[in-house]
């Protein structure tokens, strides 16, 4: 047995080696090696085609085979791929394969081998590892030796968001080499010393024009070469794929056909769709890119299976639709869209639809528009519809349409088919809403009515009927037709109650009447005012509910009480509504605006219920009022702001603030201390009555200042904070001096009075008289001692030889009071001197005179002593003055005389100057004087005015000569 | 008396020369104009046809993208060998008689618009196309302007030789990118074109002219 056992393992390993050793001898004998390869390049698709054959297959049958490629890059050991392709092959038949590289194959030789093995089953002696076919070069692009700048994939079509791998073969060139993509610098990494590679991920769409990627050498600063990158837009499945018919003749097919892929260059035109239908076999090529027609054949075909495929050069894409024709019908749109019988609420719609065939029904859609709004109805028809349009509004425009669809299969609409068309007019439907207001004290009433609603009105209101009906007496009707778009009238009626009934009328009738009764008594009795709080949204009201019958209520109020017009506006309320608000867009904030609630009686009398007053918003008031200050005492002011109407604020005024600065610290009783918006403190007083427009302040400080404001206040705030008044008060003496001075000038007066009544007594007392030289003792005493021709000179007796007229103008006024020496000059010289000569032409000697000079209040002058002056012409030469002027006291008194007299005279004025020579004293230089010949002599003293002989030296005056001159008197005679 | 003769003499002058003016060729408008106003015509043609192709050159050039928008681009004229040259050595160009100067300016235009009609098959905007359309018509225009002065100075237009028919047909090596870069000489030769034709033109233009100062010195050696 162990024998046996041993020569079986001995058997079968003889066995498994002689079966090895056949196997090598096979391999020996029958080599599978492929052979022939042959490397062929596509570089726009950087595609390796290679092909083959086994020349050394036994048998002619087909084998099962792997193939295992290896490739390498720059050189052979550089293996970048390896991979087994298996297929069947028959001896000596040729095999085909591809691979498509990464990198573009211009940029590195590319070596390829292959070794087979036999993949049969039915042959597995056969199953061993050929050796490898020898290496095969493939170069594309030889560089070597060249002095240009190569970059590969020469324009190269990708799609968008793709990665790519571009490479540069510098050949010759020793400088550094820069790549851009669109002018941004890309970096990769280098292959040999020649060669660089980028690999781009994730490529954008750019321009259709394509990407642009170039390489500049760096020192030359030139670009060197370059490539464009066409990258596409990745093609999009067609999305909303549909078809339909509306004539059962052609199949519109549609669909969204997404982004166009074409490019520029010719490098890829647009997407092309071609539909395919896999029943009947049929293609058809697309020419538009989002619909294509179908023409139905007549082979009655009901089911279709379309297949849309779109192309470009990188992408196919497809969709697929399958249907039943019948289900897709889309039915063409209605025509001859007609009405027939159009009445004021009701109309025949017809129209006609395109035939599909006798089996088949559509539906179709009346719509019908009108007012804003929109009623639907469904209508089932085969070939002409018809619908009834009812319920329809007077004087409306409606537009109706019809759409219709197939009944049996829905599918879709069709375009709406419609027309416009407008109901005639009817008479009103219902009564205006009429209101009236009455004057109180007289009967006129003026109606007002509101416009129909053109819901209500029926048409175009043509006019307004007004009837009037006397209910107290019998008589004929009155009526009065009032064109619209008027909205009020008139009335002037007499003390009696009458009825008036207001129609409304159109072209196709009247409305029914409104009615309503003016009564002979008014019975608005006063009625407090209520104040009511408004809001933004209206003013909310209510009143009490009266027994007895109500017809209803009615509001009525202003939405502009300042506008003389008003806007007078009503609503009127149900016999069982006790409250309402009343909104209005007119109403604004800070106006006050009255209603007037009224009860309607069953007999349509209205009896004023209620009055209501109040604003939506109260506002601060605006003004301060106008405050007029009186009874302005020492103590006591009063104020008054009468003219400030409460009426027109806008809020309610609920009182006034009386602000009092002064500069006392405590402030009067009823005052209150206050702090103004400046921080300044005041005394405040506080008035709560709205219509008190006085007040008085008391217990003031006379002679002091003080400052007021009055501002109105109301619930919530007060007036602007405006200017304060001053006032002072005055002083308390006046007035005393008053009480005191009045008693004392009337016992003046009474005094004055009582010396006038005893004037003689005074006189005696107090200023005898003169006794008179005639009859005086000593007269006859001298009479009869001395010389009895002897009288007494009377001062009539004086005959006047000259008026002295003192002539001073302005500019000698101004110059002497700028400068003395100007007196000395003649033009200057104002003095005028009148010369009242005697009578007689031919008088020369000396004569009395009147001298009205009088130098007895002025010492120099007086020097002279001497009345008399000598008329000197301006123009008189020097030596004439030298005469004149040879004292020097004479001079000098002149002078100080001139600067008198022009001082004191006023310019321009021509002055006769009257003295009574009471008293002239005689100066020292009396003497000096005298030794001058033309010097008159001193005059003596005398009491009164005495007449003096003409002066001896004085030239008698030239009609030319200038009366405004020194004059010097002759030597007067004097007489006692 | 010298002062009086001069004045007469003067006035004698005027009125021969107003007597001589309608016998002047260049101010006599009735006469045959000659090829001034076709020369000035075609250097206006040539200043208009500058402005416009500015315009179209920053709408194609921004089409090409960069590198070739942008301003200080200057490529090797790496394909553009076969664009006729516009540039030339001042002194050659001053030698040029008119027969050459216009027949070279009509040899280059006649190449030019063959290689811009080119350039409009590849344009695939309809804005681009109608521009470079618009364009060609215009250049046909100054070409036919060319002719025109060549065919009154009694010049012959140059016969293309057969065979030397420019194509733009660029072979299987040239790249797109090559072929961007042949756009924009293109673009560039024909501007430069279009400057020394403005020169060429207004040399002619000035020589043409009758030489009005020489007719007044003339009429004046005959008044005195």
């Amino acid at each position: 047995m162990a024998l046996f056992a041993v020569f079986q393992t001995t058997f079968l390993l003889t066995l498994l080696s002689l079966r090895t050793h056949q196997s090598e001898v096979l391999a020996e004998h029958l080599p599978l090696t492929p052979e022939a390869l042959k490397v062929s390049v596509n570089s726009a698709q950087q595609c390796l085609h290679l092909q083959w054959t086994v020349h050394n297959l036994p048998y002619n049958q087909e084998f099962k085979m792997i193939f295992q490629i290896q490739i390498s890059r720059t050189e052979t050991s550089n293996v970048i791929w390896m991979g087994n392709y298996s297929t069947t092959m028959k001896r000596n038949e040729t095999v085909h394969w591809s691979w498509e590289s990464e990198l573009p194959l211009e940029c590195a030789a590319h070596f390829v081998r292959i070794r087979s093995v036999v993949d049969d089953a039915r042959f597995p002696e056969w199953n061993f590892w050929s050796s490898w076919s020898s290496w095969q070069e493939v170069n594309v692009q030889d560089s070597t030796g060249q002095d240009t700048l190569f970059v590969f994939p020469k324009d190269k079509l990708v799609e968008e968001g793709s990665n790519i791998t571009i490479c540069y073969i510098s050949g010759n060139i020793q400088n550094d080499i820069s790549c851009y993509l669109e002018g941004e610098q890309i970096h990769g990494e280098q292959l040999d010393p020649h060669v660089s590679t980028f690999k781009l991920e994730n490529v954008p769409f750019i321009r259709k024009g394509g990407t642009n990627i170039y390489c500049e050498e760096k020192q030359r600063k030139a670009i060197s070469n370059g490539t464009v990158l066409f990258v596409s837009k990745v093609l999009e499945e067609p999305k909303d794929f549909s078809c339909e018919t509306r004539d059962f003749k052609t199949l519109i097919c549609t669909w969204d056909p997404g982004a166009n892929t074409a490019l520029d260059w010719s490098k890829q035109p647009s997407q092309s769709y071609t539909l395919f239908e896999s029943y009947s076999g049929k293609k058809k090529h697309c020419e538009e890119k989002n619909r294509c027609n179908w023409q139905i054949t007549q082979d009655s075909q009901e089911i279709y299976n379309f297949t849309l495929i779109t192309e470009n050069y990188l992408r196919k894409r497809s969709v697929n639709l399958l249907f039943n024709l019948t289900h897709r019908v889309h039915p063409m749109s209605p025509f001859s869209v007609q009405f027939e019988n159009i009445s004021a609420t009701s109309a025949v719609m017809t129209w006609k639809v395109h035939s599909l065939g006798d089996y088949f029904t559509l539906l179709c859609q009346v719509e019908l528009h009108g007012e804003g709004k929109m009623i639907q109805h469904n209508v089932s028809v085969k070939a002409n519809g018809k619908y009834l349009l009812n319920e329809l509004e007077p004087n409306t425009e409606y537009v109706a349409q019809v759409h219709c669809a197939d009944d049996n299969h829905f599918w879709k609409w069709s375009e709406w088919s419609g027309r416009d068309f407008t109901t005639p007019e009817a008479a009103p439907s219902e009564a205006p809403d009429v209101w009236r207001t009455m004057k109180s004290g007289s009967h006129n009433v003026t109606l007002f009515w509101k416009p129909l609603s053109k819901f209500h009105a029926n048409g175009k209101i043509l006019f307004y009927n007004v009837a009037v009906e006397n209910l107290d007496k019998p008589s004929r009707l009155e009526h009065r037709s009032i064109p619209a778009p008027a909205n009020s009238t008139e009335l002037t009626l007499d003390g009696c109650s009458y009825q008036i009934r207001v129609t409304a009328s159109n072209s196709a009738g009247a409305s029914p009447a409104a009615v309503i009764v003016v009564s002979a008594a008014p019975g608005n009795k006063e009625i407090e005012e209520e104040i009511i709080e408004g809001t933004e949204d209206g003013f909310s009201m209510s009143w009490k509910p009266q027994s007895g019958d109500v017809m209803g209520y009615v509001v009525e109020w202003c939405d502009r009480p300042q506008d003389p017009l008003c806007d007078f506006q009503w609503k009127k309320l149900g016999p069982n509504t006790t409250s309402t608000v009343i909104s209005s867009d007119a109403f604004r904030p800070g106006v006050q605006y009255n209603f007037r609630i009224y009860e309607l009686s069953t007999k349509r009398i209205a009896h004023l219920l209620e009055r209501k007053t109040g604003y939506t918003r109260e506002l601060a008031p605006s003004d301060n009022p106008h405050v007029v200050t009186n009874n302005l005492t020492s103590h006591s002011f009063t104020l008054s702001w009468k003219n400030y109407s409460t009426k027109s604020q806008p809020a309610f005024i609920r009182g006034y603030h009386v602000y009092l600065k002064s500069k006392e610290e405590q402030c009067q009783p009823g005052a209150e201390k206050a702090v103004l918006p400046d921080d300044t403190v005041c005394c405040q007083y506080k008035i709560d009555n709205p219509e008190q427009k006085t007040f008085t302040v008391e217990n003031l400080k006379p002679e002091s200042f003080y400052e007021f404001l009055v501002t109105p206040h109301t619930s919530f705030s007060e007036g602007p904070s405006g200017t304060f008044t001053k006032v002072r008060t005055p002083d308390e003496y006046p007035y005393m001096l008053v009480h005191v001075i009045v008693p004392v000038v009337i016992c003046v007066v009474l005094l004055v009075c009582g010396c006038l009544l005893k004037s003689q007594w005074m006189k005696d007392k107090c200023y005898p008289d003169i006794p008179d030289p005639y009859k005086s003792s000593v007269l006859s005493l001298i009479k009869s001692k001395e010389n009895p021709h002897r009288t007494i000179m009377s001062i009539s007796d004086c005959i006047p030889d000259a008026i002295e007229v003192v002539n001073k103008q302005e500019g000698s006024k101004i110059q002497s009071l700028g400068t003395r020496k100007s007196l000395t000059e003649p033009e200057l010289t104002k003095l005028s001197y009148l010369y009242l000569l005697p009578t007689e032409k031919n008088y020369s000697g000396p004569g009395p005179c009147i001298c009205f000079e009088n130098y007895t209040y002025n010492q120099a002058a007086s020097d002279c002593a001497s009345c008399g002056h000598a008329p000197v012409s301006p123009e008189a030469p020097p030596s004439q003055w030298g005469l004149l002027t040879s004292s020097e006291n004479l001079l000098k008194a002149l002078e100080k005389n001139y600067m008198n007299s022009l001082g004191e005279i006023p310019a321009g004025e021509t002055t006769l100057n009257y003295v009574s020579q009471l008293a002239s004293p005689m100066s020292g230089d009396k003497d000096s004087l005298s030794t001058n010949a033309l010097v008159p002599p001193p005059c003596s003293e005398y009491k009164m005015q005495m007449a003096v002989p003409l002066c001896l030296a004085s030239p008698p005056p030239t009609e030319n000569s200038d009366l405004s001159s020194i004059t010097l008197l002759g030597p007067s005679e004097h007489y006692r | 008396m010298d002062m009086s003769w001069d004045s007469w003499g003067m006035l004698a002058c005027l009125c021969t020369v107003l007597w001589h003016l309608p016998a002047v060729p260049a101010l006599n408008r009735t006469g045959d104009p000659g090829p001034g106003p076709s020369i000035q015509k075609t250097y206006d043609l040539t200043r208009y046809l500058e402005h416009q192709l500015r315009s179209l050159a920053g709408t194609y050039l921004n089409y090409l993208g960069p590198p070739f928008n942008e301003p200080d681009f200057n490529p090797p004229r790496l394909g553009a060998d076969t664009l006729p040259r516009a540039t030339v050595n001042l002194e050659v160009w001053r030698s040029l008689n008119d027969k050459l100067r216009l027949t070279q300016n009509y040899e280059a235009y006649s190449h030019l618009l063959c290689y811009l009609r080119g350039l409009n098959r590849q344009a695939a905007t309809a804005e681009l196309r109608h521009s470079l359309a618009h364009f060609c018509t215009s250049l046909q225009g100054l070409l036919g302007s060319i002719a025109g002065v060549m065919a009154t100075l009694g010049y012959p237009l140059p016969q293309p030789l057969p065979g030397t028919e420019p194509t733009w047909t660029p072979g299987p090596a040239h790249s797109d990118f090559l072929q961007k870069m042949d756009d924009f000489w293109l673009l560039k030769e024909l501007q430069t074109w279009l400057w020394r034709s403005a020169k060429d033109f207004n040399r002619l233009k000035k020589k043409m002219q009758p030489p009005a100062a020489a007719v007044t010195l003339h009429l004046e050696a005959h008044g005195f």
